[in-house]
């Protein structure tokens, strides 16, 4: 307003200035009454504008005398002169509301986005093990698309949101199947509870909770067999339908975090050595409850412990669903088993450095006897980013009991390392070549080649 | 001109040159605005960082953190890229990956103008921002960080 006024002031004083300058060529020429009406008129103007901007000040001085008084004493007062003058402005800005106008669905909506992957893999495989993915078993080679994804979030109010993840994946002969990986209703209480109702993957270890559906999230071309999909043969039960509860505990520098879960992880998994069936675990509720710190100190760095247990069944089907007559020595589908499966990690990820630890201890009990099987597992990762080449080499470890009692009897031992490089294009697409070599128990070695093109969009 | 000139003289240079290296430092410091409303008066590096790189989503009281950059390209972006000790891909990827894991359910809000940042502050109470120290606006409350002011001695976001 009083810059307003101030431009008006200016305008004035140049008009009153010119109209007389004009004038002053016609040499001699006197001004005549209507221009004296005109440069009255103007003088009157000029000394009202004069009179207003004067007001002005002396309220805007009472204002900031008043703001003085009543604002905040933390409120920050800056020492820079721009930054002093700026201050000096006055305030233009009505107190602020507590709440948004709006709906925080209408400011937000739906955010959307997807994934997706095409892989080559070539693989020695004499005898065809489990393929997935589209990934045709026994094959030398053949291209596959794998997971497509779609990803959906909203939020609801300020702290509840919605999160769905929609993946078409690849089966036999180009079918593809529909899958909801995820979907949950979450509610951010604050920092300490944050709460997910839905089908969630459960956070047993590190890799499940970094590196969800998106192939493009991840270095290596795929994931490390112990933290593999259960619907992919992965000896784990990835996902659980229920509660899962997280949050930050008051720790300081150290940075400690929860996670608690309970939930229905009841999975179905194909054998992985190819023989065509699939074992029903029937799980039944699970507990997952587990540890993490990220201490202050070394920013990157995430150290965590997680304790799983559910009970199982060795119930073990055709494709077609019809029941697999139990071999000779088996407890058969009856025998229910405790499934404990406790998780040590630590991750380093900053600096352009992935180094990725974990281990596990998958340990079942058969309920009622002593028979148990106690099966380790562990991975290593290690990558650097260099430019847009990321180089990286895994070393995993499976050692399943081939007990006809395990239900994991279809892994056994398995071991080796991979190794490649993964190329970023740009932020949003990236190529991945990666060279495996499996050892297996009382098997030959594998060899395979893996050729990827992972995107998000 | 005797010895004692041209100390002198070098003296003054170099007390020049130190003033000018100060003026230009305070000049690149990055101001922390929050929303006017925020209570907030003060906050570490540490938790600055564990906000701008979504792990920490809650103001105490409660009120969900909204995190409002500026583009690439501008200096507030390169503040909070070495704020973060990422560079551009990196960032992006990052905030991808956040949002992926469900651990976010965007990205931060990135808009192209200091009046904007403004509006936004208005829009989202528990808006954070960072600002040159020379385009703080009304409606902008700046924060301390590590209890130091901007164009403070020592102050640690640039």
């Amino acid at each position: 307003m009083a810059r307003r006024i101030r431009t008006r002031f200016r305008c004035a004083l140049l008009a009153l200035l010119l109209v007389p300058a004009s004038r002053a060529q016609d040499a001699g020429a006197r001004p005549t009454d209507h221009e004296q009406e005109i440069v009255s008129h103007l003088i009157e103007q000029i000394k009202q504008l004069q009179q207003q901007e004067h007001d002005l000040q002396e309220r805007i001085k009472i204002l900031e005398a008043k703001q003085a008084q009543a604002s905040p004493a933390g409120e920050v007062a800056l020492a820079s002169p721009a930054a002093t003058q700026q201050r000096t402005e006055p305030p233009a800005s009505p107190p602020m509301p507590t709440e948004l106008p709006r709906d925080w669905h209408e400011v937000g909506g739906v955010q959307f986005r997807g994934f997706g992957e095409v892989d080559y893999q070539a693989l020695d495989q004499r005898k065809p093990e489990l393929g997935t993915g589209g990934f045709v078993p026994g094959s030398a080679g053949n291209f596959y698309t794998d997971d497509f994804g779609l990803f959906l979030t909203a939020r609801l109010t300020n702290k509840a949101s919605v999160l769905a993840e929609i993946i078409f994946e690849e089966g036999n002969a180009q079918s593809y199947t529909v899958d909801l990986r995820r979907m949950l209703l979450k509610y951010d209480y604050n920092d300490h509870l944050k709460v997910s109702f839905g089908r969630y993957q459960t956070n047993i270890g590190y890799y499940n909770w970094a590196f969800r559906s998106a192939a493009w999230l991840q270095t290596t071309a795929d994931r490390p067999l112990v933290m593999q999909y259960a619907s992919k043969g992965g000896l784990l039960p990835t996902q659980a339908v229920g509660l899962s509860v997280t949050g930050a505990v008051p720790s300081g520098k150290w940075g400690l975090n929860y996670v608690a879960e309970y939930g229905s992880s009841d999975t179905t998994r194909p054998d992985l050595n190819g023989d065509g069936f699939v074992t029903d675990e029937n799980n039944g509720n699970h507990v997952n409850v587990g540890l993490f710190l990220r201490p202050d100190v070394a920013p990157g760095l995430q150290i965590g412990s997680s304790y799983y247990h559910d009970q199982i069944s060795n119930n073990i089907l055709y494709a077609s669903g019809a029941q697999v007559p139990p071999p000779p020595g088996s407890l058969g589908p009856s025998a229910r088993y405790g499934q404990a499966i406790v998780n040590g990690y630590v991750v380093y990820v900053a600096h352009g450095i992935e180094f990725l630890n974990e281990g596990f201890l998958i340990r079942q009990t058969l309920i009622g006897g002593s028979l148990h099987f106690d099966m380790p597992a562990f991975y290593s990762q290690l990558s650097k980013q260099l430019g847009p080449l990321r180089p990286f080499v895994r070393y995993q470890y499976v050692n399943a009991n081939v007990n006809p009692n395990s239900i994991l009897d279809d892994v056994g031992l398995r071991f080796g390392p991979s190794f490649g490089a993964r190329y970023d294009f740009k932020q949003y697409m990236a190529f991945t070549a990666q060279l495996d070599h499996t050892v297996r128990g009382g098997q030959a070695d594998l060899n395979g080649l893996q050729l990827q093109w992972a995107f998000t969009f | 001109m005797g010895v004692k000139s041209i100390a002198t003289l070098l003296l003054l240079g170099l007390a020049m040159f130190a003033l000018a290296s100060r003026a230009a430092a305070q000049a690149d410091d990055m101001a922390v605005v929050v929303s006017s409303g925020n209570p907030a008066t003060t906050i570490s590096l540490v938790d600055l960082r564990k906000i701008f790189a979504g792990a920490k989503r809650s103001w105490p009281g409660g009120q969900p953190i909204k995190l409002i950059t500026r583009g690439p390209g501008c200096v507030e972006r390169f503040a909070l890229l070495r704020l973060l000790a990422m560079s551009e891909s990196e960032y992006k990827q990052y905030w991808t990956a956040q949002v992926f894991r469900g651990d976010a359910d965007s990205e931060p809000l990135t808009v192209p103008s200091v009046g904007m940042q403004v509006e936004a502050l208005k829009i989202f109470p528990g808006g954070i921002s960072l600002v040159d120290v020379r385009d703080v606006k009304p409606g902008m409350k700046v924060i301390k960080v590590d209890g130091r002011q901007p164009g403070g001695a020592g102050y640690p976001v640039h």
